[in-house]
């Protein structure tokens, strides 16, 4: 049952084809950051896919990237440019970090598609005026999106697509919350698996999927102890080989606070007459992203939360090289949690990673949190 | 009670025999291409100066990067493995009960790690992806040099000056050496700059981790005198805990752990 998710991810692009082939009408949007707001596009029968790399070595973005941009905007970019996302209608971007926003500018520069759109999500969401200027960068972005698919956006669409992504984030939490368990009934990988798909199908099949998966995994058990109980920490993460490798070495990943999964589905939309601003509020109040959490740091009380609850024993911080908003942010992290008696080992990441090197240092990690005294 | 720790380092395999708790063999090997042998010939060896068998060893530990290859893999059969910050870090407590901060330079890793008086790793850093804060480096540069790796330390010791050494990466460092040498900068004073940019390297690290005054250098290049010498300089301490025989921490320690085990 937890099969599908890691059929989806591993066959994504095949996916959508099937998808388009099957939704004559549909659109389907590439997008770069989890600030885009994917209600708009549901209510426009628009499919959201999220681009992500693919964990290759590449050459092809040498041209169009510096090099001291971040691997995985260039992972991004190189996507685009082996033809892998031939399929897309539009892509866009919410303002989140320069980087990103580089493989977005040279998308649209060097993949030609018939729509394009750059949203500007504001970076201080702590202003006041944050909320407003949102509600209003969303009403001229569904303006936008009614001009290139000639058709109005009503509030019953707009109530649809909150719906429905309401609905997926929910049931996301849902299972996540089963992590909470002693022995939890999902590994780590799986949940990963579970949510970074979500942002590649349909989310209406891909509800469909977690609501069959609920019904079974109050019975299931994993064919393997626990071991430690670990959080995971860092911008966007689909390294499957890394969890992979750390779930065989006696460890579980209980939680995260990732790009690619809690943040995305933490919170949801909450009814209110004016669909924009509630959907304005909705990315507004979501987990930061580092490159908007400022003057206040929201995300440590928000982290330290979700590793209390899920009990951890143990937090990897895992850096994406040349990740600077994340690289900010981590001596507060770390010293945050080791006030609270959760060790952390930080990894620098690059798309592609030696795996043995890692496994040295989070066996010695390991080692370390142990209860077992070799001492 | 007998047991044994096995050291598979990237470049050279250790053994250590103890009897409570005391070194009753040692030897050492490189590994080369095929570890799993050279494994089984060296802790033959270790065994006959023992004057002991296979039998005769209740517990053995395996650490190191390629410790899988002797894991409950006859002969040799560890049957305990460990890796090599818990290793290194229990073993250079033995020798020195003081020592709160244990620097590991091998071949291909250099290691920092911060441990409390039971030997207990408390934080640890590793060197990432770069090969500058290891003793391979030194190795490369003696090449260059033309003179032999155990010659080098001394050799840094006669320096008159300092020279700066600006290359991070060991690779882009060794064609800095070839233009020290052809500004006919002296020899003393090149192997001291490698020695200081590796020393600042490690010191860099270990100051992550938080570095404590009682600090115990091992693996192959605490042999190294001109190593030595630097780390102290970079570190700002008059006195290292230097032992003896500083490759074999690593496998005294696994050793202690299977002792420990028992």
């Amino acid at each position: 049952m937890m099969e599908m998710f890691q059929e989806w991810y591993d066959s994504r692009h095949e996916y959508v084809k099937e998808w388009k082939k099957k939704n004559k009408n549909g659109r389907v949007m590439g997008y770069f950051c989890t600030y885009v707001p994917e209600e708009i596009l549901y209510a426009a029968n628009i499919l959201p896919v999220r681009i992500l790399g693919s964990h290759e070595p590449q050459d092809v973005t040498e041209p169009h990237i510096f090099g001291m941009y971040c691997p995985f905007c260039r992972d991004c970019l190189a996507q685009g440019l082996k033809g892998r996302y031939d399929y897309l209608d539009g892509v866009m971007i919410a303002q989140s970090c320069i980087h990103i926003r580089q493989a977005f500018t040279s998308w649209q520069l060097h993949v030609p598609v018939s729509y394009s759109y750059y949203l500007s999500m504001p970076h201080n969401l702590q202003s006041k005026h944050a909320r407003p200027y949102l509600a209003g960068e969303l009403a001229a972005f569904k303006k936008s999106i009614e001009e290139w698919t000639g058709e109005k956006i009503s509030d019953a669409k707009l109530d649809e697509g909150i719906e429905l992504m309401n609905k997926n984030r929910r049931l996301s939490k849902q299972i996540y919350e089963t992590r909470k368990a002693d022995n939890p009934p999902l590994t780590g990988l799986e949940a990963m698996y579970l949510a970074v798909s979500s942002q590649m199908v349909d989310k209406k099949e891909h509800s469909q999927a977690m609501e069959a998966a609920l019904k079974k995994l109050p019975t299931r058990k994993l064919d393997r102890e626990t071991g430690a109980r670990l959080m995971i920490i860092g911008s966007e993460d689909d390294d499957t080989e890394f969890l992979k490798m750390v779930e065989s070495v006696g460890a579980t990943f209980v939680i995260d606070d990732h790009c690619t999964g809690t943040r995305y589905f933490w919170n949801e939309a909450r009814k209110e007459k004016d669909r924009l601003a509630s959907i304005a509020n909705r990315y507004i109040d979501r987990p930061a992203c580092p490159t908007k959490d400022w003057p206040d740091r929201t995300r440590l009380p928000h982290i330290l939360k979700l590793a209390k609850d899920y009990n951890v024993q143990g937090a990897i911080i895992m850096q994406q090289k040349f990740c600077d908003p994340h690289e900010l942010d981590t001596p507060a992290i770390q010293n945050m949690l080791k006030e609270n008696n959760i060790p952390t080992l930080f990894l620098e990441f690059d798309v592609t990673v030696p795996i043995g090197q890692f496994k040295t240092r989070v066996e010695a990690f390991l080692e370390m949190i142990g209860e077992e005294d070799l001492f | 009670m007998i047991t044994a720790g096995i050291d598979m380092g990237a470049k050279t395999i250790k053994v250590v025999i103890l009897k409570d708790n005391k070194i009753v063999a040692q030897s050492i090997i490189l590994g080369g291409f095929d570890q799993r042998t050279a494994a089984e010939k060296i802790f033959s060896e270790a065994l006959e100066k023992a004057k002991l068998t296979r039998n005769d060893i209740e517990d053995i530990t395996a650490t190191g990067m390629g410790k899988k290859e002797i894991y409950m893999h006859p002969p040799i059969s560890a049957n305990n493995e460990i890796t090599e910050v818990s290793a290194d870090s229990r073993g250079a407590t033995y020798l020195f009960p003081s020592a709160r901060t244990v620097i590991d330079v091998g071949a291909e890793e250099g290691r920092g790690i911060k441990c409390d008086d039971k030997g207990k790793v408390i934080d640890f850093a590793v060197n990432e992806k770069c090969a500058a804060g290891a003793g391979s480096f030194t190795e490369a540069v003696a090449r260059a040099l033309e003179v032999k790796v155990e010659e080098i330390g001394d050799l840094s010791l006669q320096s008159k000056e300092a020279v700066a050494m600006n290359a991070q990466c060991a690779v882009f460092a060794e064609s800095e050496v070839v233009s020290l040498v052809h500004a006919k900068t002296s020899k003393a004073d090149i192997a001291r700059a490698v020695h200081d940019a590796i020393a600042s390297r490690i010191s860099s690290m270990v100051k992550r981790i938080g570095s404590e005054k009682e600090v115990c250098p091992i693996g192959g290049a605490a042999k190294n005198k001109g190593f030595v010498d630097s780390l102290k300089r970079a570190l700002e301490l008059d006195k290292l805990l230097i032992p003896e025989e500083p490759e074999f921490v690593g496998a005294i320690g696994a050793a202690l752990i299977s002792a420990k085990n028992k």
